[in-house]
């Protein structure tokens, strides 16, 4: 049975303008997600620790939301000698162990279809004329349309050789409309000028605009909350200056040790490996001024803007702080120094805790300084951002009524329990007495909103495939923070062994005397 | 953890409610929303089920109204309207549910029946998982709600329920069948977000006869394409099984025949056919998906005012 709608009034739509808008869409129309277009994922460095607990579940994980196209291909290059079918098993055994959403074997066939396996290695040109070939037999079987994106899952020693393979063999190329995108991982060279190396080796091969570097930091939704905290609210705008606030510390403590990344960490150390690129990111977030819009270019207007505004201190020694872990008892384990560790230098001088001081010279953040410490062996896993507040100008209170007042605080806890706590006074209940101390109140993200948040490679990978991409650094925002971390670096250089602190407390004693000098001390977050 | 509480008052649930959470070292205030859901016992465990689900996502605090069906006993002495169950940990999501199951008089009052239970200054969401009033927007619980769910496919006369609801439409309804496109929709468009940019001429859907959804999908084309949609009903289809466009260079289609097999089939001129994975959408991520957005769904509005039902 055939029954056709009665429209007189329909009018079949005129040629295509020339900026075209698709019918189906409209802003108001929220409820319909982005769905990746037709493309393909290539992996080097498919069987890597990042790639196998995150990249490949997280590509599943938005294939099961129904994010990624139909036409859609995963490509893992490695030295392994493996059949496409053992790759693929490789692949589903990962997916299975840690994908976030449920693991449906619809969901898996269709994906399976798409994953193909070229086996090689960087130096081999042949193996990246069959990786050619696999990824134009996915334009022809899959409907993949020339858009492919390269994921550099490799130490940043093998970048320049890939980019250069890639362009050889005619992958970092696109023609027409279909688009060729890379994306990188931290780190982003060593210090400004092989940052700047590493840049020149990839602008030869891809544009500027097809470089994505990822800090899985941003992707996380507390942070992305910071934005929401800061510019959808009237509450926090007018105390957000140095008319309010005291001063602002950025902490990133690991409990662990250096672990298997002996090899990468030895040398670099903490504040190139954590400083350079997250705290600084994070700082830039919580101090840049409103943006436009949060269009990836003004958002990063105003990071970059904030950016080119820190200055150093003058006294790197009395403002900056180093250490290394000592041997000790981390919680209830015992556990080695880190000369002590496998693969490291027992005359190393390699920092794993860093602090700086640095200050903004901008009206909004003259006098407020900011305080970046990062650590690894520490007392717990913690990265939060606390805005402490100066005291209020006059208490009319006995002293003896606030002496366990501290300052009021806003700490934005980026991870582990997403969310936002405040600190301020509180009378303490009883009726001789007028005594004040501090409380918290909490908001806990995971309580009020989902219990399965996306997870951050999820949204960072969906945004590279959009090609739309807010959250990602770029290059001018890595150059000006190893301007920023280079003298420091510099500095460091001529000091010698860092000092050692004990395995899971705060860090060394330097770092206390460093915030003591200016009259503050340290949150034990 | 379900605690009956036989001819009760509202005060008594509140405080129990308090009791609980302090016992359990619980804040009411993470909680997002009140959902309020006016069924029947018929179907209250099975709508509490999808519910509980929802509350994963967004915690909320559940208000299940059903009628009381329990005959009162001549012993009763200190009888009320009112019987209850509050059900915690296990038995709920996220949240808390309070069952409410008034008799007489206050069957009338259901609005200040549930006030003294609400979240504290939190979004009300009133839904009609089975039967919908005929004016979602004046009865007495969706009067006060700031969105209002109903489902027409689940009523006795869906297409009546739905006539009803377009009479009566207000900004802040929203019907299921609409719910249940969204996937459809999202791949429909993005099938489009790629090049050529060729205009659509005709297009055509097909599903089961008289379905809703695939109704309001017919009028959602018509009115973003301008073009004549056709509809063409297939006896076996228990769900929308396809839409196919049609354009200078040949036909866009999207297909998932049969519906319960969860396989999308995508074909584009001159590309091979594509198979996706696009199971049929459950209730609970229906349900979800309401509880995710609040504000009122203008394109619904444009759809369901303009659609022709008689």
């Amino acid at each position: 049975m055939t029954s056709t709608l009665n429209y007189e009034d329909a009018t079949s739509s005129s040629e295509p303008l020339q900026t075209w808008t698709n019918p189906l869409r409209d802003a108001r129309d929220l409820r319909l997600p982005r769905i990746a277009g037709p493309c393909s994922i290539v992996i080097f460095g498919v069987t890597g620790d990042l790639s196998r607990k995150k990249l490949l579940p997280a590509i599943y994980d938005l294939a099961n939301r129904g994010l990624l196209p139909p036409e859609f291909g995963l490509t893992g290059f490695a030295r392994r000698d493996w059949s496409e079918e053992q790759f693929r098993n490789f692949v589903k055994t990962n997916v299975q162990e840690h994908c976030r959403t449920q693991f449906r074997e619809d969901t898996w066939a269709q994906l399976a279809e798409g994953i193909r396996f070229v086996r090689g290695t960087f130096e081999d040109a042949e193996a990246f004329e069959r990786l050619s070939n696999t990824v134009s037999e996915l334009d022809r079987d899959r409907g993949t349309r020339g858009n492919h994106a390269f994921y550099m899952s490799v130490p940043p020693r093998d970048f320049p050789l890939v980019a250069k393979q890639l362009a050889h063999c005619g992958l970092a190329k696109s023609e027409g409309d279909a688009w060729r995108r890379v994306i990188i991982e931290k780190p982003f060279g060593h210090d400004l000028a092989s940052a700047k190396r590493l840049d020149d080796v990839i602008a030869e091969v891809f544009d500027e605009d097809s470089v994505f570097r990822i800090d899985h930091y941003l992707g996380k939704e507390t942070v992305q909350n910071l934005l929401a905290l800061r510019f959808a609210n009237t509450m926090y705008e007018p105390i957000w200056n140095n008319n309010y606030v005291d001063h602002v510390q950025i902490t990133m403590a690991e409990d662990i040790g250096v672990g298997g990344r002996a090899g990468y960490y030895d040398g670099i150390g903490a504040a190139r490996d954590v400083i350079q690129n997250h705290l600084l990111q994070l700082m830039a977030l919580t101090a840049m001024e409103e943006p436009l819009s949060f269009k990836a270019c003004d958002l990063t207007a105003e990071k970059t803007k904030l950016l080119s505004a820190i200055r150093l201190p003058k006294d790197l020694r009395a403002h900056t702080a180093r250490g290394q872990y000592a041997a000790g008892w981390q919680g209830s384990r015992e556990v080695v120094g880190y000369l002590e560790e496998q693969g490291i230098d027992p005359d190393s001088t390699t920092e794993t805790y860093a602090a700086i001081r640095l200050d903004v010279d901008t009206r909004r953040w003259a006098g407020v300084p900011f305080y970046l410490r990062t650590g690894k062996r520490l007392g717990r896993r913690v990265t939060e951002i606390a805005v402490v507040f100066k005291r209020a100008p006059h208490l009319p209170f006995e002293s003896t009524a606030t002496q366990e007042l501290g300052k009021n605080a806003l700490v934005i806890r980026v991870q582990p329990y997403e969310g936002v706590t405040m600190r301020f006074g509180a009378k303490v209940p009883g009726v001789t007495s007028m005594e004040v101390r501090d409380v918290s109140m909490d908001f806990n993200y995971g309580s009020s909103f989902t219990e399965s948040s996306p997870e951050a490679y999820e949204r960072l990978i969906l945004d590279v495939l959009l090609g739309d991409p807010p959250l990602f650094p770029t290059t001018r925002e890595v150059d000006l923070s190893w301007r920023i971390l280079d003298p420091i670096e510099e500095f460091w250089s001529t000091l010698g062994t860092p000092e050692p602190y004990r395995a899971g407390t705060w860090g060394p004693a330097q770092a206390d005397e460093m915030l003591a000098r200016d009259g503050h001390r340290w949150r034990k977050p | 953890m379900i605690i009956t509480m036989q001819n009760t008052e509202t005060n008594e649930i509140s405080d129990k409610i308090d009791e609980l959470h302090e016992q359990r070292g619980e804040a009411a205030l993470g909680r997002v929303l009140t959902l309020i859901i006016m069924t029947n016992e018929q179907h209250l465990e099975q709508v509490l089920l999808w519910a509980n689900e929802a509350s994963r996502e967004h915690p909320c605090r559940v208000i299940a109204i059903a009628p009381s069906e329990r005959p009162a006993s001549a012993d009763e002495t200190t009888r009320t309207y009112l019987d209850a169950e509050v059900r915690f940990g296990a038995d709920a999501g996220a949240g808390e549910v309070i069952v409410l199951r008034p008799r007489g008089g206050l069957t009338h009052h259901l609005d200040t029946l549930t006030i003294p239970l609400l979240v504290p200054d939190a979004p009300i969401v009133a839904w009609w998982p089975d039967e919908a009033p005929s004016d979602p927007s004046a009865h007495l619980v969706g009067a006060m709600a700031n969105s209002r769910i109903t489902d027409a496919i689940m009523s006795e006369n869906p297409m009546q329920t739905l006539r009803d609801l377009q009479r009566n439409w207000a900004p802040q309804n929203v019907d299921m069948s609409w719910t249940r496109l969204t996937v459809w929709r999202a791949m429909l468009a993005s099938l489009l977000d790629q090049p050529p940019h060729l205009p659509i001429t005709s297009v055509k859907v097909t599903g089961p006869k008289d379905f809703l959804p695939l109704l309001m999908l017919a009028q959602w084309l018509h009115l973003r394409l301008q073009v004549p949609v056709t509809i063409e009903t297939e006896d076996d289809a228990t769900a929308v099984t396809g839409v196919y466009m049609t354009r200078a260079d040949g036909v866009l289609s999207l297909e998932r025949r049969p519906a319960d097999k969860g396989i999308a089939t995508v074909s584009v001129p001159g590309q091979q056919a594509q198979h996706t994975p696009v199971p049929t959408r459950s209730m609970q991520e229906c349900l979800s998906e309401e509880l995710g957005r609040l504000y009122p769904d203008e394109i619904y509005g444009e759809v369901l005012k303009s659609m022709p039902l008689d």
